[in-house]
């Protein structure tokens, strides 16, 4: 809302105010001010009259005046094509400051200069707020005879004095909207008196009407139409013009001036129609229309059913609130027209108008809904000036379908109630103060307090808690105290999933990954690579971007993305994880995805050098799952059978928690890494929900042996594909219980080795805890160990 | 026959000046069974009865003075040499050949993680919900209905006429009202990821985060809304930070209020972070709505309620300094460095 102070002092005596504690003052009371334009910027100006002119001998554009400014005359050298004798100018005597330059006594071509002759440009008008016709677009600004010599009310008098804030305006105060809305807030925002014009009642003329109006559609309950058989066309008056100016409004003539004028006074936008394109004295509002049409602005916009049209004999003439149409507009020598002010649904009007990206004044105004008894107050207003600046004659009454909808009421509150909300203790007489500033009539019953609320605050204020805002905001509220709430305490805690999240986060970070938080909505290239998939892709209906379209159902493309934009900014051997939720049809689940590339460690100074690798993954992931309570009983490794796609198919594993998959991990397919520009990555994607919702472990105390351990190693050759794990679960089954801990401390392959077979060696403890073990009983079990090992894997004891 | 004072002389001189090899040496030659003691020692036979103890007293004791020289020297040397061997091994501790691998906290997270510790702290719960929600949980239930500007599909991203990717965590605290609504009071924070149709620059995401506070309960004011924020902003930015309440207008928050902090960087004096003004506009906030209550099937004449909501990335780069909001979401680990803590 562009609010201009010198229009709003029409309506309150601002003075003593400055533009900074207005704009204070309106903050506190929840305006916020975007902008402050000042509509030019000069002082030491001054009316002259050129009453020499000559042509500068050495300039082909120059002009060498004298110009007498009252109390002297002064040479004054000019380039403005339009100086002249007998001009009445606007000087900038020496000393005065313009936006540009502050005028000092100069030379120039050899010519003494004691000022400048000015363009209103120079003085800082914004060429749009020039009238079309002002000198000042090419020249030196000509003055009229309401300028005297020697007067410095220049701008003033001009009416480029003025300062236009640009206020943001909440969607609970349509009401803002409007010049009158405004006027009547800052009234109650500056605690001073506010006049609006008269004109209640000023349409409520005219002779019987035999115009039909009719609404086919339940988004138009209210619509007044007025036909004024005479009207004179011709240019408005200046102020009209500069008001319409300074909120960005282009003149055309008083009748089109003269509704958009009214819009911007009381909010409704009206509409105009000349009477001529309207024969049959007939409008119906429809909304089931389909097809082209053509606004006043020349351009065919494809109408859709619910879009609210205009319509004359079954044929649009407008878009309804948003735009008129092109065959019915006013037109140069237009005399006689029909005013249209109607209510249309705000949500209606925001559809179609977002959906043509047609913003107008209007549509603004109607998506943001009206004051219930706006449309009786703009043909009033538009009535009172059609008649006072277009002569308008011959008036029919109003025709009117439907009725406004808006009962008078009051809201009740009390002192208590309001005290008790805020923390404050607010005495009757403050309440009773901002009413009056708000111009709410109001009795008072006790401590509580009964206020009618107008109709052009209908919108926003419904229930007491609208009032105890209305009393906070127009008081002093900086010294509010603060306090803590006094109510039972509570314990605050995480819940599973988010103690989950730091336990990863601790664990992953302390071992060299980066935390990554990634965009939900990808590409449908990034939904083709499914991982662990649970049901159907989710798209947006209207997306940005089609890289934008979908919501992910998998971290790992997203990780890949950041992983190469690493590797491209020169970042090398690079982990990275990110917990998220990702979608499908049938819900969400929180993953965790782990991507790793290169060197895990590599501490060159140390001779440390671990690369990232299917074991590492492994690894951490079984932390992971231990820290987080489970034990890796509870937890299955399987070969990776149902995704061989993105995954290595002889390194990569699937893991299982409770029998449901819960992770799939290890080296990436090289094929699909190649689509990629990347190679040798390895990846880890684990559902965390089965986790969270399971009771981990509870923690038990170790039990520890009082009696030694002893240590045997086996080095066994063996078939290359047994796998480790069935040797120690063999070990442990032939050992029983004196085996404390059994593992593969190498497996070799090479040299010495037969193609086709490993070596692997393995270390057992053997410890009991009721005694101390004798060789020969560690020598018994590891014995039967070792011969089982040999007949059971055909291996060979090294 | 031996004089014992030039004897003694000449062994603490020799002990004095010895290495560990003659030390040993000197050790047999005066103090084994065939050592110059045990000859002086010899010499008492041949004395007079009555000079024997004097005689004898006096070769114990340069026997012990002795063994204590070169017990002392002893000690000297084995400590020189130990000295000796620390110095060989001197290292250049300037090197830092060992770096424990260990990345970093992405700088939202640590937000997040902040807030629900100093949330945490106070008794607070930490609410979450789905991302994909009904536009119930999302605008209806707050106060939000049909036809409201908020709703409209230029402004959140529909995936079918009921469903969007929530535009503001207000929807998880609508799924806390609920559920929690014959459980009071509620005091949680409701973390977590929103959407909103916005294209991607530097100050506006399409997708980002928020935290939102709801409390619920009888006799919550403003002025306790005010001093939670108070705790809040102080415990993130500045134990002396301040706040004050501009009036606003959130549908689900009757009174609405726009929350600044004085500035962290100049403490209220004016600087280019705070544009001269002192002041940052840090969060929004309000008493909930008496509707949101009722929908929720809450007493609104018995109980009231605060509820306000921040934005994480604000946070994270006011706190930071971060100019740009897409930094966020590269993952560059050169941008991440630095949140290792």
């Amino acid at each position: 809302m562009k609010l201009s102070l010198k229009w709003l002092s029409d309506f309150i005596d601002l003075s003593g105010l400055t533009t900074e504690e207005i704009v204070e003052r309106m903050v506190k009371c929840g305006f916020e001010v975007e902008e402050i334009t000042y509509l030019s910027h000069a002082t030491g100006l001054v009316v002259g009259k050129v009453i020499e002119c000559e042509n500068h001998p050495d300039s082909d554009h120059l002009h060498i005046t004298k110009v007498d400014v009252g109390n002297e005359v002064l040479d004054i050298v000019c380039g403005a094509p339009n100086c002249r004798k007998d001009l009445k100018v606007i000087v900038a005597k020496t000393g005065a400051e313009l936006p540009e330059i502050t005028i000092k006594k100069s030379v120039i071509r050899g010519q003494e200069s004691n000022g400048m002759l000015c363009s209103l440009k120079e003085l800082g008008v914004a060429e749009d707020l020039l009238p079309a016709d002002s000198p000042s677009h090419n020249g030196i600004e000509e003055l009229d005879d309401r300028f005297e010599i020697g007067d410095t009310d220049i701008l003033d008098k001009l009416g480029y004095d003025d300062t236009i804030l640009d206020v943001s305006i909440y969607a609970n105060r349509p009401d803002c909207l409007s010049m009158y809305g405004m006027a009547k807030e800052m009234g109650a925002i500056l605690s001073r008196e506010v006049k609006l014009p008269q004109f209640e009642g000023a349409s409520d003329i005219g002779r019987a009407s035999d115009f039909r109006l009719r609404s086919d559609s339940v988004n138009c309950p209210h619509f007044l139409a007025k036909v004024v058989n005479h009207v004179e066309i011709k240019e408005s008056p200046e102020w009209m013009q500069r008001h319409l100016r300074s909120n960005g409004i282009k003149c055309i003539n008083n009748l089109v001036d003269i509704s958009n004028y009214v819009m911007l006074e009381t909010g409704q936008p009206l509409h105009f129609y000349d009477l001529r394109s309207i024969p049959n004295k007939e409008i119906t509002v429809k909304d089931d229309y389909l097809g082209p049409y053509m606004a006043l602005d020349g351009i065919e916009y494809q109408l859709e059913k619910g879009d609210l049209i205009i319509s004359s004999e079954g044929k649009p003439i407008g878009i309804a609130g948003i735009m008129g149409g092109d065959n019915t507009k006013i037109l140069d020598d237009t005399s006689s027209l029909i005013i249209e002010a109607a209510l249309f649904d705000n949500a209606q009007i925001r559809r179609t108008s977002n959906r043509l990206g047609l913003q107008t004044e209007a549509a603004a105004r109607f998506s943001k809904g009206l004051e219930p008894l706006c449309q009786k107050k703009a043909v009033d207003r538009a009535v009172q000036l059609l008649i006072e600046l277009a002569d308008a004659s011959d008036i029919e009454e109003t025709v009117e379908y439907g009725k406004a909808d808006y009962q008078p009421y009051e809201i009740s509150e009390t002192l208590t109630h309001l005290n008790s909300l805020i923390g404050k203790s607010y005495a009757m007489d403050e309440v009773l103060s901002v009413m009056k500033d708000l111009d709410f009539p109001t009795r008072t019953e006790g401590e509580s307090f009964h206020v009618s609320i107008p109709s052009y605050r209908s919108t926003d204020l419904k229930i007491r808690e609208d009032l105890d805002e209305e009393i906070i905001r127009l008081t002093d509220f900086d010294d509010l105290q603060a306090t803590l709430p006094l109510i039972p305490q509570t314990v605050g805690k995480l819940s599973p999933i988010q103690r989950i999240r730091r336990i990863v986060r601790t664990i992953l970070i302390s071992n060299g990954f980066y935390d990554t938080v990634n965009y939900t909505l990808v590409s449908a290239d990034y939904m083709k690579e499914k991982l662990l998939p649970f049901g159907e892709d989710v798209s947006l209906l209207s997306p940005l971007s089609d890289a934008r379209r979908y919501i992910r159902s998998s971290l790992m493309m997203s990780l890949l993305e950041a992983l190469n934009y690493n590797l491209d900014h020169h970042n090398d051997d690079v982990s990275l994880f990110e917990i998220s939720k990702v979608y499908s049809s049938n819900g969400e689940q929180e993953r965790l995805g782990i991507i790793m590339q290169g060197d895990f460690l590599d501490q060159k100074l140390e001779h440390v050098h671990l690369k990232s690798d299917f074991y590492v993954l492994k690894g951490l992931l079984y932390e992971l799952l231990e820290a987080m309570g489970f034990a890796s009983g509870r937890i299955q490794l399987k070969t990776n059978e149902f995704d061989t796609t993105h995954f290595h198919p002889y390194q990569s594993a699937e893991l299982t928690f409770d029998n449901h998959t819960i992770a799939i991990f290890g080296k990436l397919h090289p094929s699909f890494l190649k689509a990629h520009k990347l190679d040798d990555v390895y990846y880890a994607e684990m559902i965390l929900d089965d986790l969270a919702k399971t009771e981990p472990a509870k923690v038990r105390a170790a039990v520890l042996s009082r009696y030694p351990s002893v240590s045997r190693d086996i080095s066994l050759m063996l078939k290359e594909d047994i796998p480790a794990s069935d040797l120690l679960k063999q070990i442990r089954k032939t050992g029983g219980k004196i085996v404390k801990n059994c593992e593969v401390f190498d497996v070799y392959q090479g040299e010495h080795i037969d193609k086709g077979f490993k070596s692997v060696s393995l270390n057992i403890i053997y410890e009991d805890r009721e005694k101390t073990l004798t060789t020969e009983d560690v020598n018994d079990v590891h014995e039967k160990i070792v011969n089982e090992l040999i007949r059971r894997f055909e291996a060979v004891q090294r | 026959m031996l004089d014992h004072e030039t004897l003694k002389n000449e062994a603490l001189k020799a002990i004095s000046e010895a290495d560990s090899r003659i030390l040993e040496e000197l050790r047999i030659a005066y103090l084994s069974k065939k050592g110059k003691i045990q000859e002086l020692m010899s010499q008492m036979k041949e004395l007079p009865k009555e000079e024997k103890p004097a005689f004898g007293q006096m070769v114990n004791d340069l026997k012990r003075v002795i063994s204590e020289a070169i017990d002392a020297r002893k000690e000297e040397l084995e400590s020189s040499s130990l000295n000796d061997r620390l110095a060989s091994e001197k290292i250049d501790i300037t090197l830092d050949a060992y770096r424990p691998a260990y990345g970093a906290m992405h700088p939202l997270n640590l937000v997040w993680k902040e807030l629900e510790d100093i949330f945490i702290g106070m008794g607070y719960n930490v609410a979450e919900g789905p991302e994909l929600e009904s536009d119930l949980y999302n605008f209806t239930k707050a106060n939000t209905p049909e036809g409201h500007p908020a709703r409209d599909m230029q402004d959140t991203f529909y995936v079918d006429p009921t469903h969007l990717l929530r535009s503001q965590t207000t929807a998880i605290q609508m799924r806390v009202l609920e559920a929690q609504a014959d459980h009071l009071p509620i005091k949680v924070i409701c973390p977590g990821k929103v959407y909103r149709r916005d294209d991607d620059d530097a100050t506006h995401s399409h997708q980002f985060m928020q935290c939102e506070g709801l409390v619920i309960g009888e006799n919550i004011t403003l002025a306790d809304l005010k001093g939670t924020l108070e705790l809040m902003i102080r415990e993130l930015f500045d134990d002396d930070a301040k706040i004050r309440f501009r009036p606003s207008y959130f549908p689900f928050t009757e009174p609405s209020f726009e929350v600044d902090m004085t500035c962290h960087i100049c403490k209220g004096k004016g600087c280019p972070t705070c544009k001269g003004t002192g002041w940052i506009e840090i969060l929004g906030s309000g008493m909930v709505h008496p509707n949101v209550l009722e929908m929720a099937n809450i007493d609104s004449k018995k109980y009231t309620g605060f509820a306000f909501g921040v934005g994480i990335e604000r946070l994270a780069m006011l706190k930071y300094g971060i100019s740009d909001i897409r930094d966020f979401y590269t993952n560059n680990i050169r941008f991440l460095d630095v949140y290792k803590r």
